[in-house]
């Protein structure tokens, strides 16, 4: 009896708190929208911006934010493109000299948050968390992020337009995140939309190597999903025909039951966008299953040094496919630049979106510095909006990636130049020369389907 | 007056008979009989697809080969996890990473040898040098585990241990991750376990021919370990019952630390084998692995080791025909993704209907 | 006097040694280098030098048991032991770094990759091999002796100081939060960290650390009468235990206002991951039954949600129509959800539940690992979205509360289904199904001979856990908006179980508190990411090893738990903890040495 009364005295208590708590108020966090205050030119209305400004005091960095995953298994894709962002950051005084530069007077601040999820991957909790925390900093002017796409879809990129930070990624690949009904207005990438590359390995295999059979065999993470699926209708549309369709775990070690399945429908190709050691086994096993003379192809997540170690001597023809840094626009800054200092300052590259990352910096340097108002004694004041509209305003911007023009739904590598690698000439550790593609095309995402 | 007694003693003993009825053994028969018909009607209808969308024989012949010698490596980390069960009665989570250091051990001197050419000039020597190195690795981190995380909880109950392990296991991957990094590497094989042979009519890899052989021979070598050495009785005498075997003055403490070496110089074998099979090494593989391995070991009947012999061919038959001959008939999309699941599912129902594995007693828990 | 043969020191130094070199080839130090924690010198890694040996030494100058006396150490025998064995631990990482430094750091990096020139510098404080190595073993030195002191000296020294000690050194970790906190409060936080390092100042490091040692001798002064008596009136009113659990989570609601979005965000995640607790803690806690596929209803229960919700399946080319879909409304669905995830669990359970415990582990880690297939399978795509996943699930809205968008209104949402719960799990269990399953964990068979129908009671555990567990999959669901089988693998199961285990199996308070330090603080702390699997693994190891009953124990778990010790003196021997609680077992009442155990 007397628990009861307890109980219900208590359970009443927190109730009446719950309903206090509901009633009150947000924090404050975000910088208010101060007000144009005195810019020289005075095109900068913060009261008319939804999103209000970004006051930037003199003295004080800008602030420039980064989701990416930087621990765990994706550390390699995340550390990358975040030392990408920092030779960016120590280019703004026109050298690679370990020295941080400045933009309009300010020092850059770039503070990264991880998007690795309680799953231990990067994944869609790990991306809310981090955007979270990022969109509560007052100040953060732009980020760069996400890594992974499901980071992104629906979630940071949501939280992001939310608050109006412009958020730009240097990674994310999957189609969906520009399409027509998913496009969150302050998103943007700077890496190329997978339909580009899956189209460009379709016409490889369809045009160059005359073959008019293929399957595709990937495993379960959203990037080999979205990158066989766009291979197989571009694949389809040339007039090829798709002979299967299989999917693996990452984890898996037996491929063979599965190529034997494969190997049933006859296909002179089989594509495998997948990651080692997935791809090594996929050549390895599959040069046994199938017929002599089928060829099999994979993608960047391919290639990796531990690939080379895998296979060794090619049982078979294996391609691989993956922006063409050596048709980079800057092809002699990137090699005889930004390679070097990167190698320098932080040892060889993990992936090849780390270039991507060092565009989107320097994109939105330039858009910050066409937007931003000084007040003469060095206070900037960014109005979110127009920072955003400059960012998507670029157009015919020569990027060490390529030329950068935005679409409205955020696809800023338009023209985008995949070339395709026949093992083992390789840009990797153990890689024999000469590393040339043997294909390469630049394509713009209205060619593709 | 009558009738409504009567009623209910009608019911009564209307629902008496309702209770009394044979329920588990009656959802046994329907499920048995459902099983059996969707496993017939799924093969059924494989087996008659449309000749240009069936399987051609030499596919089948490859899926069972392709079975077996899968099934031959779990088979052989499924022995570690079984000679524990049997003594401790607790399944070593852990074990898979004693797998995967034996391998990364083996890896270091593969790669070493492999860019100074030792590898083809003295393959021999290369693979006895990696065997060695691979069994002291992995006998070193089973004693370990054995002292520093299952001996304080000797006495413990069941769960406890349990939790333990799934404990260990994940501080020693991520141990794994933190010494060697969490890049994939490559593993080579020498040229001499390269290619096949021709046995009976059938083409094996070489690698595969040399797991199977292994494995034979190991559980041949264990069981008469266990039954003619003086040890060996001693590990079955521990296991049947610890208390009177000390009592008979048997060093308990003794005989479980070499259980453990043994478990974990079969796993360093395996370890370089599997990695010579897969030709890849990362310190995942072996949660990986220990998942399929342990599975193979309760599917035979844990605690015994023809069990964990039969127990590993079996999974590795089942995750290749199953999909392949099951699945296939349903029309199901990228069946072999399942294969998995398929495994789980097949575990399941064993234990259902056999609750001590395929060679277990076939009771469920004796006091 | 001093009773400790040199060879427990040496091992002891030893196993100090060994562990400064696991830390430093897990990759710890090069981490954790430039982590200032106070100034510009006290960085974390730095900290962590004398660690190993300080920890060797507090763990050598234990009491000892002798004849059934606890016999514990004078100081200056403690700071001889405690310098003696960060000798011993000094010279062994010394050796180690020499050996490095000798052989060569790149040769040793094709094996350790984390043993690289900066890390060698970094252990010689960048003096070089033969003088920074004397710095590093005079560290451990301090290090041990300072274990030492922290053993052996009197409690009224050395508690305050521990105290203090711990306080600057957590305020330093939260160095990204606390600053955040301060603003939003209104206090400028110069004073107290440095703005350019991010660590705190000199001067408020010291402040720090009287101002909590000062509390503690307060504490011990005055408040610790109070707090017992405050404990005992707890222990013995069920209900009042109840209410303080109520208060305190009441008070939590308050937080979120003070502490801003990012930490409601974070305690939005914990409050999933305490229903993740409760849940699981009916199954395996109360009922005994051991699931390590828990992962399995709360994808269940995330999923369905979103098809009940109206969610799209994210393509390539955009968004599609699941197969099958609802449009409800969110507090219409979560129900549905939690029948059917609760009907789910009658399903699966009736074939395995007849299963012993080790068998039942592997079966749900198997039913656990399918539906981690599934969610990922392309044969599922057309209802769950595949590898691309859905997204679009209901903000849930409410009196005009986003809760997708608003991780303070999500906190109160997540809240309130964690009160609802911790009322259903503290009504099952002290009722009469409560008490058939302590029946059927003590002793299965005699419980069936009883005539509790063991299968009916372990259906209903199996069930309730499971429409719990789905609860939280449909909380998360709604909190992230996207759903994506990267969030739904085993890891998910194991964390859940660390949680139960770690607070205490069958303690509804040790689930929040497990949570709390699980979720909580790597949420918080989120440099430590890369390790926090590694300090997972670790944590469950220890506290099994050490004291299984968990941080906030049921009193009846934990006397099955520790009731084999009783006759076992090498375990009692082994940790001086249990001792007392050992010692002090009244027959048919609680555990003497329980409040003890509670602080």
């Amino acid at each position: 009896m007397k628990n009861r009364k307890y109980f219900a005295m208590w359970a009443l208590l927190g109730a009446l708190m719950l309903v206090a708590a509901a009633c009150g108020d947000d924090d404050g966090g975000e910088t208010g929208g101060g007000g144009g205050t005195s810019a020289t030119g005075g095109v900068v209305d913060c009261a008319a911006d939804e999103f209000g400004c970004v006051e930037v005091q003199a003295g004080e960095p800008i602030l420039l934010g980064g989701i990416l995953t930087i621990s765990a298994d994706t550390a390699y894709l995340g550390t990358d493109a975040q030392h990408g962002v920092e030779l960016a950051i120590d280019y703004l005084d026109g050298t690679f000299d370990a020295t941080p530069g400045q933009l309009l007077g300010h020092d850059v601040e770039f503070q990264v948050e991880d998007e690795t999820g309680t799953g231990g991957v990067c994944s869609t909790d790990g991306g809310q968390a981090a955007a979270t925390a990022i969109s509560a900093a007052p100040d953060v002017v732009a980020v760069i992020g996400t890594s992974c796409s499901s980071a992104a879809l629906g979630v940071a990129d949501q939280i992001m337009s939310d608050k109006g930070i412009l958020l730009v990624s240097p990674s994310n690949t999957n189609p969906g995140l520009t399409s027509e009904e998913a496009h969150e207005p302050f998103y943007a990438r700077t890496a190329h939309n997978d339909k580009i590359q899956g189209a460009i390995v379709a016409e490889f295999v369809f045009n160059e190597l005359g073959l008019t059979t293929a399957a595709t065999i990937n495993d379960e993470s959203p990037y080999a999903d979205g990158l066989a699926a766009a291979f197989r209708d571009n694949f389809e549309a040339l007039g090829g025909t798709i002979t299967g369709i299989e999917a693996v775990n990452s984890a898996d070690t037996q491929l063979e039951p599965v190529l034997t399945s494969l190997a049933q429908g006859e296909p002179e190709a089989v594509y495998g966008p997948n990651f080692p050691p997935v791809c090594g086994l996929t050549l390895l096993q599959g040069a046994d299953i199938f017929p002599a003379g089928t060829v099999f192809l994979g993608s960047d997540g391919c290639l990796e040094t531990s690939f080379v170690g895998q296979v060794g001597d090619p049982p078979a023809d294996y391609y691989a496919s993956s922006p063409d840094t050596t048709a980079f626009q800057g092809g002699d800054f990137y090699s005889n630049e930004y390679s070097p200092a990167f190698k320098e300052q932080y040892g060889t590259q993990t992936s090849v979106f780390n270039a991507h990352a060092f565009d989107a910096a320097n994109v939105i340097f330039d858009a910050i510095e066409a937007v931003a108002a000084d007040d003469g004694s060095g206070n900037l004041t960014i109005s979110r909006t127009a920072l955003k509209d400059a960012f998507f305003a670029t157009s015919g911007y020569e990027g060490m990636t390529g030329i950068i023009t935005c679409t409205p739904l955020g696809d800023c590598a338009t023209d985008v130049t995949i070339g395709i690698f026949k093992y083992p000439h390789w840009d990797v550790e153990g890689g024999v020369e000469p590393i040339k593609p043997v294909y390469s095309d630049t394509k713009s995402l209205d060619e593709v389907i | 007056m009558g009738t409504a007694t009567e009623e209910r003693q009608e019911r009564g003993a209307q629902l008496g008979r309702l209770e009394r009825l044979p329920w588990r053994k009656i959802i046994l028969i329907v499920l048995s009989i459902l099983i059996v018909s969707i496993v017939a009607i799924g093969a059924f209808r494989t087996l008659t697809l449309p000749p240009d969308q069936r399987y051609a024989p030499a596919a089948w012949r490859d899926f069972i080969v392709l079975g077996v010698a899968q099934g031959a490596i779990y088979a052989l980390v499924a022995l570690g996890y079984t000679l524990v069960y049997g003594i401790l009665r607790m399944i070593n989570f852990a074990h898979g990473e004693v797998f995967m250091f034996g391998a990364f051990a083996a890896f270091f001197f593969s790669d070493a040898y492999e860019r100074s050419g030792f590898l083809d000039a003295n393959p021999w020597a290369s693979i006895a040098i990696m065997l060695v190195v691979a069994m002291l690795t992995s006998m070193g981190v089973a004693v370990l585990l054995e002292r520093v995380a299952y001996r304080p909880l000797r006495n413990a109950p069941r769960l406890v241990p349990l939790i333990t392990a799934i404990g260990a296991s994940l501080f020693l991957q991520n141990s794994a991750r933190g010494f060697f990094g969490a890049q994939t590497r490559g593993f080579g094989v020498p040229t001499i376990l390269d290619g096949t042979w021709t046995v009976l009519g059938l083409t094996v890899d070489r690698i595969q021919a040399v797991v199977l052989l292994t494995v034979v021979v190991a559980v041949i070598l264990l069981s008469t370990f266990i039954s003619k050495t003086t040890t060996g009785k001693s590990m079955r005498a521990v296991a049947a019952d610890s208390e009177i075997a000390s009592l008979m003055g048997i060093r308990v403490d003794r005989v479980i630390v070499t259980t453990f070496a043994i478990g974990g110089l079969l796993a360093g074998i395996a370890a370089v084998l599997f990695s010579m099979t897969f030709q890849a090494v990362d310190y995942t593989m072996g949660f990986r692995i220990g998942i399929a391995a342990f599975t193979a070991a309760v599917l035979g009947g844990i605690g015994s080791i023809w069990g964990a012999a039969l127990g590993g061919i079996s999974l590795g038959l089942l995750q290749s025909l199953g999909p392949a001959l099951i699945l296939t008939g349903y029309a199901i999309p990228s069946p072999f993704q399942l294969k998995d699941a398929f495994t789980f599912l097949v575990l399941v129902l064993v234990l259902i209907f056999r609750p001590g594995g395929l060679l277990g007693s076939g009771e469920a828990e004796k006091v | 006097m001093r009773g400790l043969p040199t060879a427990s020191i040496v091992r002891a130094g030893l196993v100090g040694g060994v562990s400064a070199l696991f830390v430093s080839l897990v990759g710890l130090y090069t981490r954790f280098a430039d982590l200032e924690l106070v100034g510009e010198q006290i960085t974390l890694g730095r900290v962590l030098i004398p660690a190993p040996a300080l920890v060797a030494a507090y763990v050598v100058t234990r009491p000892r048991f002798v004849g059934g006396e606890r016999r514990p150490i004078v100081l200056g025998g403690g700071l001889a032991v405690g310098t003696f064995t960060g000798a011993v631990t000094g010279a062994v990482f010394a050796l180690a770094v020499w050996f490095a430094d000798w052989f060569g750091v790149d040769r040793i990096r094709q094996v350790f990759v984390q043993v690289t020139e900066p890390l060698i510098d970094f252990l010689t404080f960048d003096k070089g091999v033969p003088a920074g190595l004397a710095i590093l073993v005079v560290l451990c030195l301090a290090g041990g002796a300072i274990g030492g002191f922290e053993r052996t000296a009197p409690a009224s020294i050395r508690t305050p100081a521990a105290v203090g000690v711990l306080t600057v050194l957590a305020l330093g970790l939260l160095q990204r939060i606390v600053p955040i906190i301060l603003i939003q409060l209104g206090i400028e936080a110069d004073w107290l960290y440095t703005p350019s390092t991010r660590g705190l100042t000199w001067l408020g490091a010291a402040g720090i650390f009287v101002v909590a040692a000062a509390a503690n001798v307060l504490w011990t002064r005055g408040g610790a009468r109070a707090g017992q008596r405050v404990r005992t009136t707890i222990q013995e009113a069920p209900a009042a235990k109840l209410g303080l659990l109520v208060v305190t989570l009441s008070l939590l609601s308050v937080l979120p206002l003070l502490l801003g979005t990012v930490i409601s965000e974070v305690l939005g995640q914990v409050m999933v991951f305490v229903l993740l607790g409760i849940g699981l803690n009916i199954v395996v806690g109360y009922a005994g039954l051991l699931d390590l596929g828990y992962v399995a209803f709360f994808a269940f229960g995330a999923y369905t949600t979103g098809l009940l919700t109206g969610a799209l399946l994210n393509t390539t080319t955009g968004a599609a129509e699941p197969v099958l879909s609802a449009d409800l409304n969110f507090y219409v669905a979560v129900w549905i959800v939690a029948l059917m995830a609760a009907g789910l669990g009658l399903l699966i359970g009736a074939p395995i539940l007849r299963l012993r415990g080790d068998y039942l582990a592997i079966v749900t880690l198997g039913l656990g690992e399918i539906v981690s297939i599934i969610t990922a399978s392309r044969w599922a795509q057309p209802l769950i979205g595949g590898p691309q996943g859905m997204r679009g699930v209901t903000n849930a809205e409410i009196l005009g509360l986003n809760f997708q968008k608003d991780p303070q209104a999500f906190y109160y949402l997540a809240l309130a289904f964690v009160l609802l719960a911790l009322f259903v799990s503290w009504r099952l269990a002290a009722s009469r199904v409560g008490r058939a399953w302590t029946a059927m964990r003590e002793d299965e068979q005699v419980a069936d001979a009883m005539g509790i129908s063991t299968i009916k009671y372990k259906l209903l555990a199996f069930a309730m856990g499971g429409a719990i567990g789905a609860l939280g999959g449909s909380l998360f669901a709604v909190n992230i908006g996207s759903l994506s089988p990267s969030s739904f693998g085993i890891l998910i199961s194991i964390t859940a179980l660390a949680v139960v285990v770690l607070g205490g199996l069958g303690s509804l308070p040790g689930v929040v508190v497990g949570a709390l330090v699980l979720i909580g603080l790597p949420g918080l702390l989120r440099e430590f990411e890369e390790y926090r699997l590694l300090i997972y693994g670790g944590a469950l190891v220890a506290i099994m090893v050490l004291r299984p009953q968990g941080l906030i124990p049921n009193v009846r778990r934990s006397r099955e738990l520790l009731e084999e010790e009783v006759e076992q003196d090498a375990w009692a021997k082994g940790v001086t903890g249990q001792a007392e609680a050992v010692v002090g077992v009244v027959p048919g009442g609680r555990l003497a040495g329980e409040s003890e155990n509670l602080e």
